[in-house]
């Protein structure tokens, strides 16, 4: 008997406290392996390289332009989401399409841990691909020479947008048990994805900002360039999507059938929990307020994320001028010079002619496009700002339109904002007589009148309706200063330059 | 107390020989329609067509040009072909198929049947407002989505044979976005277009057709 009270006592767990684990690992083993989402990957992978990748290559090799449509416009998310709620639905159906609740019902478990151990098996397949599927996309980009920054709390977004998809689809199959319960709530996430995108492009604030496709006000192209993508927005979305995903799940745990009472009123807190949640995220969302570069939520902004992008430029030389840009546009740092080189060459000497041209970062707007500070000079000695982010005008194609932005175009419009500024004509049309002197310099930088009205329609407004001809007294004041000789024309301008960017100059007044 | 009695039957339930074959056929689809939920299907369709209905009268719009306006219309008639898809899972399985005889004549008349019932859904449900390309479109648009549905559910198996409609909508939203106009992405086409009729149908017939000799494929996994 004492060999027995004398023996050294080994600590060891309860047997329950062990086995609880092991089999709910063994159940989740199972459940992945006995899973549906993996027959339906293939498809989501072809859809993903047409719908979400395919489009983008198009796009100027900047992150943010090339993840602007399938992250900023949540395109991974529509890709993957409604898929994976039909996939979710048809295992959360399991029990009833089967006839085997009662079976289930009566095993020792709560039946709340087993429907969780199927859900999270579907949801870990759909996350795990969805991360997969960016993971290559991003790779690819990486390859191609893509600068900038990857948006990373986007694809954190499109992950926990992915879950919620898996939950919420999961749920309407346990309540709904049927053949049709996959394809309604495949056929719901669409519909709700197309909704979020009808209120998304409406919206430029307020509630509405917390739906994943909605990209006003809060992606557009100084982000990731000249300062960090801001967080504030990305973790409203995430605890609003997680909050849809654990009130889903909470929901599942209501029934009686669910289990006993202390399991029922886990679950009930749970999904108060992910109520909670979901509303706190819309709540926040509704507070955020455009900032110069991005969207602001007082309550979660880190004013460490206001801090630019350090970079040392590319710089390169356009009739003598130093021409710089951020390094991540150094691709199209030659585009630039041989742009501004006609225009520089035509105003050199001039007061206030560029002494340097410089490319600085836009300002967000309220829109899905940015129109920040139009190209301005300023300072001494005078630098010409060129914020070359908020032109969308980068030679390449554009988005879905397929309409290559030409070279020439480019040039053509940058030429035009740089004599713009040049006159003093600032953010408006101008008076008539800078408007005169604009195209009597656009013409000697080597852009034909005619061609003119067209183009700087497109400058100021981007692709509209077509402009009148270049006629008008405006004109005729131009061709006018345009046909003297090249020194007395430089001379006039030199005598004239202040006046004319005051805006005391008038049409009568021109040569 | 004798049994003789009982086993003989209602006079009334007996019914005339000739009228015997005629009734067993009736029967016998109405007991297939009823083993594959179309009368649930049909409801879903109904409720479908005033979904549509709803879309259209209160102008349920995405912004942009004449293709985003196609998109929630299309949408809603993929949701109808996935409906018809799923229709063709078969609880049964291989006692069904080796001893129904008319089993394929029976799934092609369920898929043509809903077929034409969600046009006639979706078709009053169109009269909430102006549907894009109008009711010669959408029989295009449906017949070939359903098409895809049937093909999807003799690849994928009747339970997922709803992803080849969905498949099909997410590929048209991006063509239409971009501008392209094979006549494989029909809704790009006007409704009159003759190649994109042709391409809807060659769909529609190859599911057809795919769903009567092979049937939905079945797999464990359902």
């Amino acid at each position: 008997m004492t060999a027995v009270t004398d023996a050294p006592h080994r600590h060891r767990p309860p047997r329950a406290a062990r086995v609880v684990p092991l089999t709910a690992a063994r159940l989740l083993r199972v459940e992945l392996r006995r899973n549906a989402m993996p027959w339906v990957l293939p498809l989501i992978a072809a859809l993903f390289w047409f719908d979400s990748y395919r489009p983008s290559t198009g796009q100027p090799p900047l992150w943010v332009l090339r993840t602007f449509w399938n992250m900023g416009q949540g395109g991974t998310i529509i890709d993957f989401g409604p898929f994976v709620a039909g996939v979710a639905a048809w295992m959360g159906s399991r029990d009833g399409r089967r006839g085997t609740f009662d079976l289930v019902t009566a095993t020792a478990g709560p039946r709340w841990a087993a429907q969780l151990a199927t859900w999270a098996a579907t949801a870990i397949w759909a996350v795990a691909a969805y991360l997969a599927f960016v993971s290559v996309m991003f790779g690819v980009y990486a390859g191609q020479g893509v600068q900038g920054s990857p948006p990373w709390w986007w694809v954190a977004v499109g992950a926990v947008a992915v879950t919620a998809f898996s939950a919420a689809g999961f749920a309407v199959g346990a309540f709904f048990p049927s053949r049709f319960a996959a394809p309604l709530a495949a056929f719901g996430g669409f519909l709700a994805m197309v909704l979020s995108s009808q209120t998304g492009f409406r919206s430029p604030s307020g509630w509405a900002l917390i739906l994943p496709t909605n990209s006003n006000g809060n992606y557009q192209p100084v982000s990731g360039i000249f300062y960090p993508y801001l967080p504030d927005l990305p973790i409203a979305r995430v605890m609003f999507l997680a909050g849809i995903a654990v009130a889903a799940v909470g929901l599942l745990g209501l029934p009686p059938r669910a289990g006993g009472p202390w399991p029922r009123r886990a679950a009930a807190v749970v999904m108060l929990a992910g109520v909670a949640a979901a509303g706190t995220g819309v709540g926040l969302a509704d507070t955020a307020r455009l900032g110069s570069h991005g969207m602001v939520i007082p309550a979660l902004h880190d004013a460490a994320s206001d801090r630019p992008i350090r970079y040392t430029p590319a710089c390169g030389h356009a009739a003598g001028v130093p021409v710089c840009l951020n390094p991540a546009y150094r691709r199209y740092l030659t585009d630039v010079t041989a742009a501004l080189r006609p225009v520089l060459a035509e105003v050199a000497g001039l007061p206030g002619a560029p002494a340097r041209v410089t490319q600085v970062a836009g300002m967000y707007s309220s829109g899905t496009g940015e129109a920040g500070p139009p190209v301005t000079i300023g300072g001494r000695p005078p630098v010409l700002r060129v914020p070359l982010d908020t032109l969308a005008t980068l030679p390449g194609a554009i988005g879905f339109t397929a309409t290559r932005e030409t070279t020439t175009q480019f040039a053509d419009i940058l030429r035009a904002l740089a004599v713009h500024a040049f006159v003093g004509a600032g953010a408006g049309a101008g008076t008539s007589a800078q408007q005169a002197v604009q195209a009597a310099l656009l013409h000697g930088a080597g852009l034909p009148f005619a061609a003119q009205p067209k183009l700087l329609a497109i400058a100021r407004n981007g692709q509209g309706p077509e402009p009148g001809p270049a006629a008008g007294p405006v004109y005729a004041a131009a061709r006018r200063l345009a046909a003297l000789p090249g020194a007395a024309r430089h001379a006039w301008l030199a005598a004239h330059l202040a006046a004319l960017r005051s805006g005391r100059l008038t049409l009568g007044q021109l040569p | 107390m004798t049994a003789a009695g009982i086993r003989r039957p209602p006079p009334a339930t007996v019914p005339a020989p000739a009228a015997r074959p005629a009734i067993a056929g009736v029967r016998l689809a109405w007991l297939h329609a009823v083993s594959r939920r179309a009368p649930a299907a049909l409801v879903l369709l109904a409720a479908l067509g005033g979904l549509l209905w709803t879309a259209l009268h209160w102008h349920w719009n995405i912004a942009g040009g004449p293709a985003a306006k196609q998109l929630l219309p299309l949408m809603i008639e993929a949701g109808a072909a996935a409906v018809i898809a799923v229709t063709t899972y078969g609880p049964f399985g291989e006692p069904e198929r080796a001893t129904g005889r008319w089993l394929p004549w029976l799934r092609l008349g369920a898929a043509i049947a809903l077929t034409a019932a969600a046009f006639g859904a979706l078709a009053a449900g169109a009269t909430g407002g102006l549907l894009p390309g109008g009711t010669l479109a959408l029989l295009r648009n449906l017949a070939g989505m359903a098409g895809a549905g049937l093909l999807s559910a003799v690849a994928a198996g009747g339970a997922f044979g709803w992803v080849g409609p969905m498949a099909y909508w997410l590929v048209t939203e991006s063509a239409l976005a971009a501008g392209w106009t094979t006549p494989w992405i029909w809704p790009a086409r006007p409704p009159h277009d003759r190649g994109a009729a042709i391409c809807a149908a060659l769909v529609f017939a190859a599911g057809a057709v795919a769903i009567t000799v092979r049937g939905a494929r079945t797999s464990a996994r359902e």
